[in-house]
């Protein structure tokens, strides 16, 4: 999984390098393992990636070697993920970000004439770059490459002789949304939070199978497939930032409805109400609004923001855990705590954290409820979730998952409940992961 | 009864076909750089011809008038008037609607503007500062200049002008530097072509709300107000793109838009008459013709003055004009009578919608813009509902080329704004180029999204504002600067 983000100034004044780097800090919680930045400036391509968080990764230097009036960047949860993907030469370079998996691999590979062993992003970008050599028309070839994609592609692409494509698939499982600055640019990125940080207005979301076209002199934009919205449910419950709109929908909303909902279900008699931080909070603080019963912060991290959800190794994760939580121990000490999490992959976090609750803190009881749905799938669709037999939903009922990780009770919420939250109607949410449809 | 239009555009156009209505049947005739094909049409029909001549040029014009011997001059753009055509016209004894090139400095010179606001203390003033060196202005950009506006001094047909929100303590390196290097491309490019003004570059503060027109007609005494619109000046879709003249235009039902009040008009249309009073005052002349405020509600004052058109708005003038049920040419003499007072306009109640078509390449190329032969199809947007009003296209040989601007603009009216956006954008798409060269609008301008954008921001500024008046702060700027103490800044 990824973020992505593209900007175009149709003013040669401006130099976006920093407004990207700005915007992918608004997006670092999609990925926190690799970023990159590719800049145009309407002769040739600029391209920096490296492992590690935006804020370590890019400096001064790089930046202003990066100068240009329009680019693209992403941040990646996985450490391979090298993009911005450069292609082409000096006649003809594009670079391109993307986010998504897809299905017609071998398709293409054999249509394109492609190396097997290419990423998806490497396939999309070798094929844009093949059409664009043959129609030497980077809208039409652009139209061309996504027409023929099969599955989950959020794609933002430059040349360099300022041209930029976007376009989200048909299904949209992923968000995208468009936005403006003045009369200078033009944004585009996974979340609007990012347009927010870049201090830009957030337009509109890009619909599921639109593409757009960009140049100095137009922005055209075109319904190229029938919409057939999938929106990942996992974006709303976990993955996006409280403060971002997707697919017209305000993730902040989404879980205040979820905290309601819990709320509604489970009605426990206890002292107060904790959520873990961050994601969890605002179904704490829903819940404690809705049950009168009193919330409290509980937990305080130590160093920056880590999503250990989606760490890639185990002892990575426990280190992110560990600095997360740290408890506040007057909270609990003698009292009957509901501590609300925003989702149990695996177990072990919820499992370290009431047995400190417990056995070392004092607590009187721990009920644990989880503002999202049982896990018990991978995601066909590339968002990182571990294999099957590392998902205790997909083995354990909540009884057992109560026992095995000390507490007094625990809950999810059912799928139903968390279509209900989303407002949108069944057919259009992804719960694969959920065990859904 | 003989009538001259001076202009080429949509909105002559739409002045010419209002002038077409009249009970009086008059011969018109008119004065174009470029042949326009929808005023050509009118002017054959009524007998009349257009004439293909340089519109800035008073002997010129005048002279025109005068063989012609017509009875009436309507002169549709800013630059005859700047140019002094109506001074001449009036010289030799031409009745005219337009604005004399003293009064039309509310148009031309934004800081004549600006200035005149201050002098007579009239609500929706802005703070600006006016530059006649690229030094100060650069100096000014270094130390204070934060979220502002950057634009020529001069009106340089819609170009040049930059907004900049500069909120972002992390961004404001990179803001800076467009801000100097815009600021100096204004200097020695923009207003390198004018000479007849002192101001080059005006920086403002930047406000932000939602825009609207105000169009009138003046006898230099009083104003008759026609309902507002609002135009869309961003050039592409999702508002986004340089600055246009225009791209297209909203009017409501009921004389008003969705999201200004009754009151606010009626506040914008009094702001209005102040300034006319003051230019009056200023100029010590008669004038008569045409001002407009371009307006904006914002949170400093409510209704705003952004700037002045001496002259209809383009394309605001094509959504109000087919809706006049009063005589235009009876409204053109209370104005020369000075009777304008009496003068009671009437509008079928209809929403309406304009959509311009801009050849790519407007706003920036317009080189690459220009010459390429245009297919309309006007039967088929008839049958649809919907109007054509000709803008930048020349016709040569038969064919129709355009000229580097908004080519036409699609006019259609409905019960709604929404149901006339359906029905503009259903047209757009018989407009065509013969060469194969893309055309581009806006399929956003109408839409149920963006109603209800403007609406959210309209709601957003007018609860700020509305706190404003409670204290009785309106206009003022009150703050406390750690080390400074507290700053109050009023006229």
């Amino acid at each position: 999984m990824s973020g992505l983000i593209g900007i175009f100034a149709f003013d040669e004044l401006w130099n976006v390098s920093r407004i990207l780097y700005y915007g992918l800090l608004g997006l670092q919680h999609r990925g926190q393992e690799r970023a990159g930045i590719a800049t145009g400036n309407g002769k040739e391509i600029r391209v920096f990636s490296k492992n590690g968080l935006v804020e370590n990764i890019f400096n001064e230097k790089i930046l202003s070697e990066l100068r240009g009036w329009y680019g693209i960047g992403v941040v990646s949860a996985d450490p391979n993920d090298e993009q911005p993907i450069l292609v082409g030469d000096n006649s003809k370079q594009i670079a391109l970000v993307f986010s998504g998996k897809i299905f017609n691999r071998e398709e293409l590979i054999t249509e394109y004439n492609l190396e097997n062993t290419l990423r998806d992003c490497e396939i999309i970008a070798q094929c844009l770059l093949k059409e664009f050599g043959e129609v030497d028309d980077f809208k039409e070839a652009g139209l061309n490459v996504v027409k023929k994609i099969k599955g989950v592609s959020n794609i933002i692409a430059i040349n360099n002789t300022g041209e930029m494509i976007v376009y989200r698939d048909e299904i949209g499982l992923k968000p995208l949304v468009v936005g403006s600055f003045g009369f200078d640019y033009g944004v585009f990125a996974s979340e609007s939070c990012a347009i927010d940080v870049i201090g830009a207005d957030l337009k509109a979301d890009v619909q599921p199978g639109e593409f757009y076209y960009l140049n100095q002199y137009t922005v055209e934009r075109e319904q190229i497939k029938e919409p057939k919205p999938k929106y990942c449910a996992y974006e709303y419950v976990y993955l996006a930032r409280p403060d971002s709109r997707i697919n017209g929908i305000w993730i902040y909303d989404v879980r205040r409805r979820i905290g309601e909902i819990l709320a509604e279900k489970y009605k426990i008699e206890a002292d107060l109400v904790v959520g873990i931080p961050d994601t969890a909070i605002p179904f704490s603080m829903a819940y404690a609004n809705k049950t009168k019963i009193p919330v409290e912060l509980g937990f305080i991290s130590t160093g920056r923001k880590i999503r250990t959800a989606i760490k890639p190794n185990q002892f990575e994760r426990l280190i992110g855990v560990q600095l997360k939580l740290n408890p506040i121990k007057p909270v609990f000490r003698g009292k009957k705590v509901i501590i609300i999490d925003d989702s149990v992959v695996r177990g072990t976090t919820t499992k370290n954290t009431v047995s400190l609750l417990r056995n070392r803190i004092g607590a009187k009881e721990v009920h644990i409820l989880v503002g999202s749905p049982r896990i018990v799938a991978g995601c066909p669709y590339g968002v990182e979730i571990p294999p099957k037999d590392e998902l205790i939903a997909a083995h354990l009922s909540e009884e057992e998952v109560a026992i095995v990780v000390g507490a007094d009770s625990f809950h999810w919420i059912s799928n139903d409940d968390l279509v209900k939250a989303l407002g949108l109607k069944k057919e259009n949410v992804c719960l694969k992961c959920f065990g859904g449809e | 009864m003989r009538v001259l239009i001076v202009g080429g555009g949509s909105r002559e156009h739409a002045i010419t076909d209002a002038f077409y209505r009249s009970v009086h049947e008059p011969v018109i005739y008119a004065i174009s750089s470029n042949a326009n094909p929808g005023i050509l049409r009118i002017c054959k029909k009524t007998g009349g011809e257009l004439i293909k001549g340089n519109i800035n040029d008073p002997m010129f014009v005048a002279d025109m008038a005068e063989k012609l011997s017509v009875d009436l001059v309507f002169i549709g753009p800013e630059e005859p008037l700047f140019h002094g055509v109506p001074d001449e016209l009036e010289h030799r004894g031409v009745p005219v609607i337009g604005l004399n090139s003293k009064a039309s400095e509310i148009e031309k010179s934004k800081a004549f503007m600006r200035r005149l606001m201050w002098k007579y203390k009239i609500p929706g003033r802005l703070r600006f500062k006016a530059f006649k060196s690229i030094e100060d202005a650069l100096a000014y950009i270094e130390e204070y200049a934060e979220s502002v506006a950057i634009k020529p001094a001069r009106q340089a047909g819609g170009k040049g002008v930059k907004v900049i929100a500069d909120i972002q303590a992390y961004l404001k390196k990179v803001k800076e530097e467009v801000k100097k290097k815009h600021a100096e491309r204004i200097y020695s490019q923009i207003m390198a072509r004018y000479r007849d003004i002192e101001d080059k570059i005006l920086i403002e503060e930047k406000v932000e709300g939602p825009e609207y027109t105000i169009q009138c007609m003046t006898d230099g005494e009083s104003v008759l107000p026609f309902p507002p619109v609002q135009d869309n000046k961003h050039a592409f879709e999702m508002e986004m793109g340089p600055e246009t003249g225009g791209m297209g235009s909203i009017s409501g039902r009921g004389n008003i838009l969705p999201f200004i009040t009754e009151e606010e008009y009626k506040e914008s249309v009094k702001i209005i008459e102040g300034v006319v009073k003051a230019l009056r005052k200023e100029v010590n002349q008669d004038f008569r013709g045409v001002i407009s405020g371009q307006m904006m509600l914002t949170m400093i004052w409510g209704p705003t003055i952004i700037e002045f058109y001496a002259r209809f708005g383009d394309p605001e003038a094509v959504n109000v004009l087919p809706l006049l049920e009063t005589d235009m040419i009876d409204i053109c003499e209370a104005i020369l009578s000075r009777k304008l007072h009496k003068v009671k306009l009437k509008f079928r109640d209809k929403a309406t919608v304009v959509k311009a078509i801009a050849p790519r390449g407007y706003p920036n190329r317009r080189d690459l813009a220009k010459g390429h032969p245009l297919i309309i199809d006007e039967k088929k947007i008839k049958e649809l509902g919907g109007r054509v009003f000709y803008g930048s296209v020349n016709l040569v040989n038969g064919k129709m080329l355009t000229g580097g601007s908004r080519a036409v603009e699609i006019y259609a009216e409905g019960e709604s704004i929404e149901k006339a956006a359906e029905i503009a954008e259903k047209c757009v798409r018989y407009v065509r180029t013969a060469d194969g060269w893309a055309l581009f609008h806006r399929s956003d301008i109408g839409s149920p999204i963006s109603l209800k954008r403007m609406i959210e921001l309209a709601e957003l500024v007018r609860s700020v504002y509305t706190y404003r008046k409670s204290r009785g702060i309106l206009g003022k700027y009150i703050d406390w600067i750690p080390g400074r103490g507290k700053i109050v800044y009023e006229s």
